[in-house]
């Protein structure tokens, strides 16, 4: 009660102010959710854990520095893009929005996203600060669409506790890790065999996205380049059927745990079900917290790493990000000033927004000796490099993820041969980019 | 119904007026001009091309449309008829009012306040392994764990089964209140006869509640044709597309690939098939009856 | 509530079918008790896992971090408004439209009755897009009119009208007709009364279908001040919030809920005690 009261109070007086003084309003939309019970008044960013409390601390403390920018946060439903569809088509767009850099080549290709650059030049900005993968992820056709924030990849979460049990960990405390697809099957036996629990723990039922970007991940190893041509995918490669190949060979010596949905793997890693998670980077913050507690699975025995190198080609990994775009519309020249403060600020702070796990998309973050202290960052910190997206010209990369996850699936569970289902894959996406 | 003295007047049209009004303005006009975008190759955003049938065509040639349109029409197949029988059932049970059967009937309807979003949360914390209710029973009886959500054929079964539980609230309310409003006198000859349970439930009750039924049914036939958010939420779809049902189609193409011709044009042959399977029903259900 | 008039004993429910019907009771009942502990439930002692809940100790904490957000009572109001505005808008619609196609003839009646059965038929993706760039153009999106105006056109609400209109039996107003009775004071004071049963049903499923709609007021109630609660409460979840807030979760589902068991325990009495002897016998 005395919250709310204190809420209405401010709310008020924010009210007030923005009667007594000319603000310039900034409408923001994003996903990470809402938690201003808990963040709502917290302008010490610092202070601030998870996605959610650091993104709501960082605009309260812009809202804080400049008094005379009123930012009015909406929160959308991850990931908000049937909303923001629909306020395009009605021309009531926000002014800054959050979008994956996958996502960006649709709105940009169809002229819906205004370039930043000018913006990022009038904040004094460099775009050179920004590592190679945020960059990418925003740049079409030579200019920058959005504000790179962060890069997020799939990686390895490694359980030490039952790593020491399977015989999986160096004489320093690191975890052995495989760097062939053979290596894989042996540890992942002598791992099941001498902990009587899956080796890995993987998404694979009510899901697409992890299997794409498992998929990707090993293509980019071998140097296959499946978008060569950006409007047309090639699956129906040796290589493709080499990583799905494997994806089955896991399962089927039960290497693997099987049918868990998202949550039930993140769950399940807690709890101590398998040796390795491969899951995402913003799980970081919460594992490392689990690990921090005495009498959990993962009690001083959790580390992660990057996907291992399996294949001879080059070391990578699918990495993709969120960004700040601009929608297309008209904006005062007030406007334009108070988003280059707002962008400014942000790139400044991604250190604080690299604290939930996600890989920082300011270069200069990797040296701050904050980052470099916070944990197992050393260990993740050359994705910064390895990172690779997919080109930057590929459309509907939603739709496609959902393809290839449906199809692998499919294959990996054992209802369609691997060849059939990259056959198939290969067709569904190049009927649908054929028809953009 | 015809009656002498039921004069037909345009005058008691007007009862009729402000419905028709509304229904002709916000469905069915925006129900033509969705056809008219159904001939067209357009996203949400701008003008198209008209491109005449061309998108039907595709719709019907995409082999994910043809398994989609199987997917729910087994379901519906399967759910309807339960949902029918169940809801007769619990009415039947429950027309007697006690404290006790006011509370139960409470109870049944609850489900029915809750959002998708939440049925599904729920149904997904039953059927999933190591956590869920169903493993927990599995397990203790030893059985083999079955992965309810991520196996062919089991998919669409466990969305069946959330969304039965989720939807029954109203055909029992309906045949609750048709079996109220039969008259006591009806019973009293069978009384006399002696008759059975069985007797009176076949002669009498299912007679009286017909149109009731028949109500049900279709109002049934309609909603399940339009299973959406408990197979995206429970199973997305999967595996490989098993339990991917129609509007799931309609909306992965309209919302995701942005080909909204395409998706209206799928949303049309979904009005047709939803309208002869009403129609089919309502024939043969008032076939030797006297009209509508 | 005073029990029913006698019934022959072969209309009394049999004790087989309620003891049958007491069991699917508890089956239906559990997952609702499960997700109510889980929203009294600390997050982090449920992402350990789910048997936490049968254990001590319980909290509030997630309904006070849900109240906290102070734009909960702003979207609890927005949907308020547009559930209560389109349940009394179907009622008074349908109710009208029902009389008058269950009871009174006029030109092209069978003609338009039908085409409304079409309207049962139509999915809702069929129009939701033209729909929407139809509102567009009215400007009526981010409003409650907005929100409340294509429920209105439920051809479910009008069916179910005709039928019960139609079950009344036909002695109850032969007599007023005869007299010259002006129809609307013939429906307003003898026929609605006795559809009460019909509205209380009808009344709740709007009100329900209303308070849980999700995909309309996505798109058309875009503003946060115009959100519905279910669309605000979507966009409260964090990225992962089923792994990282089940309890949370659960809470609002519990929050959510509660004012539409509170209109179905209101409602309910009618349905039960508004067909009573003397009138429809």
């Amino acid at each position: 009660m005395k919250r709310f009261l204190f809420g209405s109070v401010a709310l008020m007086a924010a009210g007030w102010a923005s009667l007594a003084s000319a603000q310039t309003t900034i409408e923001l939309q994003r996903f990470f959710g809402a938690c201003d019970a808990e963040y709502g008044s917290v302008t010490d960013v610092s202070a601030a854990v998870g996605e959610c409390g650091i993104i709501t601390a960082l605009v309260n403390k812009f809202q804080a520095d400049n008094p005379d920018i009123k930012v009015n946060v909406t929160t959308v439903e991850w990931p908000g893009y049937d909303q923001l569809n629909a306020q395009m088509a009605s021309g009531a767009a926000p002014d800054v929005v959050s979008m994956h850099y996958s996502a960006i080549s649709d709105y940009q290709s169809r002229g819906l996203l205004d370039p930043v650059d000018g913006v990022l030049a009038a904040a004094g900005v460099d775009p050179a600060a920004f590592t190679d993968a945020g960059r990418g992820g925003v740049t079409k056709e030579g200019q920058m669409y959005g504000l790179p924030f962060d890069n997020w990849t799939m990686l390895f979460h490694v359980n030490l506790n039952l790593m020491k049990d399977a015989g999986l960990v160096n004489a320093d405390g690191t975890p052995i890790l495989p760097k062939t697809p053979d290596e894989l099957y042996a540890q992942g036996k002598q791992f099941t065999e001498k902990t009587g629990k899956p080796y890995l723990v993987q998404i694979l039922a009510n899901e697409t996205a992890a299997y794409a970007r498992v998929l990707y991940t090993f293509l980019q190893q071998q140097n296959s380049d499946f978008f060569a041509d950006p409007t047309a995918i090639k699956l129906n490669t040796p290589e493709a059927a080499a990583v799905v190949g494997m994806l089955k060979k896991i399962k089927d010596e039960g290497l693997t745990t099987v049918n868990m949905d998202y949550p039930a793997a993140v769950s399940g890693f807690i709890n101590g079900d398998g040796g390795i998670a491969i899951n995402g980077t913003w799980l970081i913050g919460d594992f490392v917290a689990q690990s921090q507690q005495e009498g959990t699975a993962l009690a001083n025995g959790y580390t992660v790493y990057p996907i291992p190198q399996l294949f001879a080609g080059r070391d990578a990994t699918y990495a993709d990000g969120h960004g700040w775009v601009l929608p297309h519309k008209e904006r005062s020249a007030e406007q334009d000033a108070a988003i280059a403060k707002l962008f400014k600020f942000l790139a400044d702070n991604d250190y604080h927004w690299a604290r939930n796990g996600h890989l920082p998309a300011v270069k200069s973050v990797f040296d701050m000796p904050e980052f470099q202290n916070l944990p197992h960052r050393a260990n993740i910190a050359k994705i910064a490099e390895t990172g690779t997206a997919l080109p930057a010209a590929v459309m509907r990369q939603f739709a496609i993820q959902d393809i290839i996850g449906e199809e692998v699936g499919a294959a990996v569970n054992g209802d369609k041969t691997v060849e059939d289902a990259l056959s198939t894959a290969e067709t569904r996406i190049n009927e649908l980019l054929a028809d953009l | 119904m015809a009656e002498s003295w039921r004069r037909s007047q345009w005058r008691n049209g007007l009862f009729a007026l402000p419905f028709l009004v509304t229904f002709a303005a916000f469905l069915v006009f925006p129900l033509i001009w969705g056809f008219w975008l159904s001939l067209h190759k357009v996203d949400l955003f701008g003008p198209g091309r008209f491109v005449g049938f061309d998108n039907y065509v595709k719709v019907l040639r995409d082999p994910q449309f043809r398994q989609a349109l199987l997917n729910t029409l087994i379901f519906v197949a399967t759910t309807v008829p339960t949902l029918v029988a169940l809801g007769l059932f619990l009415a039947l049970a429950l027309n007697h009012l006690t404290r006790a059967t006011a509370f139960l009937r409470g109870l049944f309807f609850a489900s029915s306040v809750l959002s998708v979003t939440i049925v599904t949360l729920i149904w997904r914390i039953v059927f999933i392994p190591n956590d869920g209710l169903i493993a927990l029973v599995f397990d203790h009886l030893g059985w083999a764990q079955i992965g309810f959500l991520s196996t062919k054929g089991w998919s669409l079964f466990s969305v069946g089964v959330a969304t039965v539980w989720w939807c029954i609230g109203l055909p029992m309310m309906l045949f609750l209140a048709a079996l109220q409003q039969i008259p006591v006198d009806h019973y009293e000859a069978a009384a006399l006869d002696n008759a059975n349970r069985w007797r009176v439930l076949t002669r009498i009750t299912l007679p009286a509640i017909r149109r009731t039924v028949l109500l049900v049914a279709i109002i049934q036939v309609v909603m399940q044709f339009q299973l959406f958010g408990q197979a995206q939420l429970m199973t997305n779809g999967g595996p490989a597309g098993s339990s991917r049902p129609l509007v799931m189609y309609i909306y992965e193409v309209g919302f995701i690939r942005w080909e909204v011709g395409r998706a209206a044009a799928a949303s049309e042959i979904l009005f047709l098939i939803i309208l002869c399977a009403a129609m089919i029903q309502y024939v043969v259900a008032t076939r030797n009856q006297e009209g509508v | 509530m005073a029990p029913r008039t006698y019934r022959p004993e072969a209309l009394n429910t049999s004790k087989g079918l309620f003891v049958l019907a007491c069991l699917l009771a508890v089956v239906a009942m559990a997952p609702i008790a499960w997700i109510v502990g889980l929203s009294l439930k600390d997050n982090k002692a449920l992402m350990l896992g789910t048997e936490a809940v049968f254990a001590l100790p319980y909290t509030l904490a997630n309904y006070v971090n849900l109240i906290g957000s102070s734009q909960v009572f702003g979207w609890f109001f927005n949907s308020l408004v547009v559930a209560v505005g389109e349940t009394v808008g179907v009622l008074v619609l349908s109710s009208l439209a029902g009389y008058a196609f269950g009871r009174l003839e006029f030109p092209f009646r069978r003609t338009l009755f039908v085409l409304v059965l079409f309207g049962l038929a139509v999915p809702e993706q069929a129009v939701i897009i033209a729909r929407h760039q139809m509102f567009n153009w009215l400007g009526w999106h981010n409003t409650h009119l907005g929100l409340i105006v294509p429920g209105l056109t439920s051809a479910f609400g009008v069916f179910l009208m005709t039928q019960f209109f139609r079950a009344i039996p036909k002695e109850i107003d032969e007599a007023a007709l005869l007299d010259n009775t002006p129809p609307f004071r013939l429906f307003w004071r003898v026929m609605l009364p006795l559809t009460l049963p019909a509205q209380a049903t009808l009344g709740i499923f709007t009100f329900l279908h209303a308070w849980n709609d999700y995909w309309w007021p996505l798109i058309s109630a875009t503003k946060k001040e115009m959100f519905t609660l279910t669309v605000g409460i979507a966009s409260s979840q964090t990225n992962f919030a089923q792994s990282e807030g089940l309890g949370f979760l659960s809470a609002q589902a519990v929050f959510a809920s509660l004012p539409v068991v509170i209109v179905y325990i209101l409602f309910q009495r009618h349905i039960v005690t508004a067909v009573s002897g003397g009138a429809v016998k």
